[in-house]
């Protein structure tokens, strides 16, 4: 026969074991429960900050009404009217841009492969300052990247009568100069990780040294090479700091163009170019992934 | 296989190595030519240009403002990207791939443009003042266009992407099990960010401040076209004493005051982040 007293002893008991076998410390919190609702929230506050402008931009380059409402978001009546109204000027800017970015990119692959490869295979001294030097382009102000060239093509050209500013090769330089970095980034970053014995095999095997970079080592760091020369076609494509001190009146890339466009007055067909590089972007990333992946584009360009 | 790797990195390195010293020296040197206005200078070198700079309120203000919006854009950036970079590296879906495509995108998109939708955005008539002015919070239409408030929206906008992008790639070093391993342990969700998570990301945080911060110092689009000719940072006014004052050795000035500014900000912070790390004030 029980009593009420053991009954509430044999409560005690059991409540004694069940405190004895919860592990010790504190319970495990797991947050606030809307933390992570929160956080997505917050997350998407950040993307309608980056994205908007260019959301706008599209949306405005759609509008139908009359030339001076031409600014306007929301659309009133969707139309493609300024998307036929792309005035020469700007068409041709974009032409120089693509062209630039282009030759740019190849530039600063050729300038900065065997720049990845020296840094990280070369038995040099004075490595650090090396990579150093070839990251310096970074770390200099654009503008100031800008009016060096500016005034060193001054120089040469009192020198030797050769002037480049205002031409695509001194266009060129100063953007070649900014974009090899991004290469050598990449590229160094894929190499790092290198295996090398598969070219000491191949070079066993019989293979030539040009026919070992050609088969083995190129394969292997063509997702930096692409990465890379991505990187410097965009940063090309889209720089003005140095741009704006190398073009001429009337040799202007297209970021220069839109500038100008934007401090005078602005002719809402710009909006439909701003909406087809916008798109053009687009294509560039999505080609990008499926050529590589966005993961190696990432991985391996930030330095 | 002895490959001279070193000789094959020569010819690169012999290219940038002429252009940065050459480029570099020639308007250190032309920034000491006493500067006479419309593209004449003096003949001698003298301090004079760097003694108006350190001596004209308006120069020193301008660099006031672009150290100001420089650092204000950076502590933004950083606020509002690193949640986005740690959600997408965290992210187990194939919805990671299109939030970084975002990014990318507007990474890749030139920063004219972005300002352009800005500036529609900002407009009388655009969407935030319809808002506002709808509901009542403001009487006369809200801008960000010559002021300083636009000129760090518009670095932001400059630097955003890179910076979600760099610490995308610093969050993914971190191993996901670490973070696990502070929760089994009790650490609530707040507290393993701030003990586990902060600690481990800050040299890479580090990193990316300054290369925010660079890049913002660096900015002149949309300085120039946020500022209105209003807001005058160092580049934007570097800029105009080329092109509109034809002063090139008071601009090569104001260039070598950016750019020595800029160096010596990075080696103090990185001085600073060494005493720190061997005064284990910071675990990393």
């Amino acid at each position: 026969m029980t009593t009420p007293v053991d009954k509430a002893a044999a409560r005690h008991a059991n409540e004694a074991a069940i405190i004895a076998l919860r592990p010790k410390g504190p319970p495990p919190r797991r947050g606030l429960p809307w933390g992570r609702f929160l956080h997505l929230f917050y997350c998407s506050l950040s993307y309608i900050f980056l994205l908007s402008p260019m959301i706008v931009v599209i949306g405005a380059s759609l509008h139908g009404g009359e030339y001076y409402t031409a600014i306007k978001f929301p659309p009133d009546e969707p139309s493609f009217q300024w998307y036929w109204k792309i005035p020469g000027d700007q068409l041709r800017a974009l032409g120089l841009s693509f062209l630039l970015a282009g030759a740019t990119a190849l530039g600063a692959c050729v300038l900065g492969i065997p720049a990845a490869l020296g840094i990280v295979r070369g038995k040099i001294p004075g490595k650090t300052f090396i990579s150093t030097v070839f990251r310096a382009p970074l770390q200099i102000p654009a503008i100031v990247t800008g009016i060096a060239f500016l005034q060193m093509f001054y120089l040469v050209g009192d020198a030797t009568g050769f002037y480049l500013q205002g031409t695509f090769w001194g266009l060129y330089m100063g953007h070649v100069f900014v974009a090899t970095p991004y290469v050598v980034g990449t590229v160094t970053a894929i190499l790092q990780r290198f295996d090398m014995r598969l070219e000491e095999a191949a070079f066993s095997l019989g293979a030539n040294r040009w026919s070992t970079f050609r088969r083995v080592t190129l394969p292997v760091i063509k997702p930096g090479v692409y990465a890379g020369a991505l990187y410097a076609f965009m940063v090309s494509f889209g720089d003005v700091p140095i741009s704006i001190f190398l073009t001429a009146p009337g040799y202007v890339t297209y970021p220069i163009e839109l500038f100008y466009g934007l401090e005078n007055d602005f002719d809402p067909s710009i909006l439909a170019s701003a909406s087809l590089v916008i798109f053009f972007c687009l294509i560039a990333l999505l080609a990008m992934q499926k050529l590589v992946g966005l993961d190696t584009l990432l991985r391996s360009g930030s330095r | 296989m002895n490959t001279r790797w070193d000789l094959i990195l020569l010819p690169s390195f012999v290219i940038i190595g002429i252009l940065i010293v050459a480029s570099q020296f020639i308007f250190l040197e032309g920034s000491f030519y006493k500067d006479l206005g419309l593209g004449r200078t003096g003949t001698d070198l003298q301090l004079t240009n760097y003694i108006r700079f350190f001596t004209d309120s308006f120069y020193l203000n301008t660099l006031w403002i672009t150290v100001k919006t420089s650092g204000l854009a950076t502590i933004f950036t950083l606020l509002l990207g690193f949640p986005v970079a740690y959600l997408i590296a965290r992210m187990r879906s194939r919805w990671s791939m299109l939030l970084l495509a975002g990014i990318v995108v507007a990474t890749f998109v030139t920063i004219v443009i972005k300002v352009f939708g800005l500036i529609i955005i900002f407009s009388a008539d655009g969407l935030i003042n319809k808002v506002l002015m709808g509901i009542g919070i403001v009487e006369t239409p809200y801008t960000i266009i010559g002021n300083q408030t636009g000129v760090v929206v518009g670095l932001m906008h400059f630097t955003l992407g890179f910076g979600v992008l760099l610490l995308y790639s610093v969050i993914q070093t971190i191993p996901r099990s670490y973070e696990e391993a502070a929760q089994i342990h009790g650490a609530s969700r707040w507290r393993m960010h701030y003990r586990v998570l902060l600690p481990l990301s800050l040299p890479g945080l580090t990193v990316g401040a300054l290369m925010i911060f660079n890049m913002s110092m660096g900015a002149f689009t949309s300085a120039a076209l946020l500022g209105g000719g209003r807001v005058f940072t160092l580049p934007v006014l570097i800029q105009r004493t080329v092109m509109m004052e034809v002063k090139y050795s008071m601009a090569g000035t104001l260039s070598a005051v950016l750019l020595v500014t800029v160096l010596l900000i990075n080696l103090f912070s990185i001085i600073l982040i060494r005493r720190l790390r061997s005064a284990r004030l910071v675990i990393a």
